[in-house]
């Protein structure tokens, strides 16, 4: 089972100059839940998940990620705890699907890096093209590396952002399969999506205006 | 320490191998110092010195071509992470002084390559003798380093500002001017012969490498982070 994260955020607001992208937002996802963030495009919320995982400083607003005992988990030890699927986020084209879990699993000291990038690699399906460069995959195997990527470290938070687009029928199945495992493994989820058949694996939901 | 210097060795083995899959970085640095060593060779030569000025002049010559090359090729690291988009994901996978080391240790390989192929076709084709060639090859060491660390975070600076071109160049100068006057002063007292001038040039090389090496452990975690 994973550690257990709670995330709470209340009045979180963001603006770029004089562009206010949302405001007043508050919410909570504990571990076990699904918590999706849903609204029309340009309503933030790939810029709210941002914010959620520590990328992005909020304009205004509180953030708390809280450990089982209610402590609030420290910087450096967030990083551990996270995993993130986004479209704004790229692995390195010029290294085949192998030698970016590698990189990632070596700057992350995870332990039986080979077996780990082998057994992540084998799970989305992309084992068989383990050695060929990034920058000849198809965007759907691309999103297939990103989500083996943030699956390496088995992380107890998951920020995943339109983690379906691109992906192929049988990819969207196993993506709901292996997000419903990852909260049935006590993992906590925020999910921004606007299609409805991902909607649906939320347990509770934010919806922001636009 | 170890796992610290195992995770600094992974992003430096990940530049590595992205940099000789592209040669993005090698062809700049490469290209630009090879052009401007054949067209100050071309033009000035080994024989239009007067040879009471040829050792300070090929040092401020030697400099210059290793200065600007390593200007033209070392920002690539931090400005690519950023284009590329896959800035984020490091952000979250890696600690910012490994990130810090990692790049460092990239660059520093990037500059001694370029040195050793460099320094040795600048002095055969402008004839410049070295009498204190242990001295010499410590200079080039310790004043790689310092170069090469000044360039990283400057680098790292410059990688989240909009005006990137423009900014590596005026932020890099003032920090690296002073370096460069030693390193030039070092190298002109290995080919006179000036034991005490190359020992005090070391010194100042090193003194300006480690405060930057401090400077840039404290600002890097910021500038990354921000």
């Amino acid at each position: 089972m994973a550690v257990g994260i709670r995330i709470e955020f209340h009045d979180v607001g963001k603006r770029y100059d004089e562009r206010v992208v949302f405001r007043g937002v508050s919410g909570e996802v504990g571990p076990g839940e699904i918590l999706t963030l849903t609204g029309p495009n340009g309503s933030g919320k790939s810029t709210l998940l941002t914010i959620l995982c520590g990328l992005v400083r909020p304009t205004r607003g509180q953030i708390r990620h809280l450990d089982p005992g209610g402590a609030e988990v420290v910087r450096a030890e967030w990083r551990r705890h996270l995993g993130v699927v986004a479209p704004s986020m790229s692995v390195y084209e010029e290294l085949t699907a192998l030698e970016n879990l590698r990189f990632f699993a070596r700057v992350r000291a995870l332990e039986d890096v080979e077996d780990r990038c082998r057994e992540c690699l084998d799970q989305v399906g992309l084992e068989p093209a383990r050695t060929t460069t990034v920058r000849g995959f198809s965007t759907g195997m691309v999103q297939r590396l990103k989500i083996a990527q943030a699956m390496l470290h088995q992380p107890a938070v998951l920020f995943l952002d339109e983690p379906g687009s691109n992906l192929d029928p049988s990819g969207q199945d196993w993506l709901a399969g292996w997000v419903r495992a990852a909260a049935d493994d006590n993992r906590t989820v925020v999910l921004a999506t606007n299609d409805r058949s991902e909607m649906e694996w939320g347990s509770h939901s934010v919806a922001l205006a636009g | 320490m170890w796992r610290w210097l195992g995770e600094a060795a992974a992003v430096a083995g990940k530049e590595l191998r992205a940099e000789f899959r592209t040669r993005v970085a090698l062809n700049s640095l490469g290209l630009f110092a090879l052009t401007t060593l054949v067209a100050v060779a071309y033009s000035v030569g080994p024989f239009r010195i007067a040879a009471e000025d040829r050792p300070f002049l090929l040092s401020v010559l030697l400099w210059i071509v290793l200065l600007f090359a390593a200007l033209a090729g070392l920002d690539r690291s931090f400005v690519k992470e950023e284009e590329s988009h896959t800035a984020p994901l490091l952000r979250l996978s890696a600690s910012p002084l490994v990130v810090w080391a990692g790049k460092l240790a990239y660059n520093l390989v990037l500059l001694y390559l370029l040195m050793v192929l460099l320094v040795p076709l600048f002095a055969l084709l402008m004839g410049f003798e070295v009498v204190l060639v242990g001295w010499f090859v410590l200079l080039l060491t310790v004043g790689g380093y310092a170069l090469a660390v000044t360039a990283t975070i400057v680098a790292a600076i410059i990688s989240r500002a909009m005006t990137r071109g423009a900014l590596y160049s005026v932020l890099s100068l003032p920090l690296l001017l002073p370096l460069v006057i030693f390193l030039i002063q070092g190298t002109a007292a290995v080919s006179d012969g000036s034991v005490d001038t190359v020992q005090s040039s070391v010194r100042a090389v090193v003194s300006l490498g480690g405060v930057m090496t401090v400077v840039s452990a404290f600002v890097f975690p910021v500038v990354w982070n921000d």
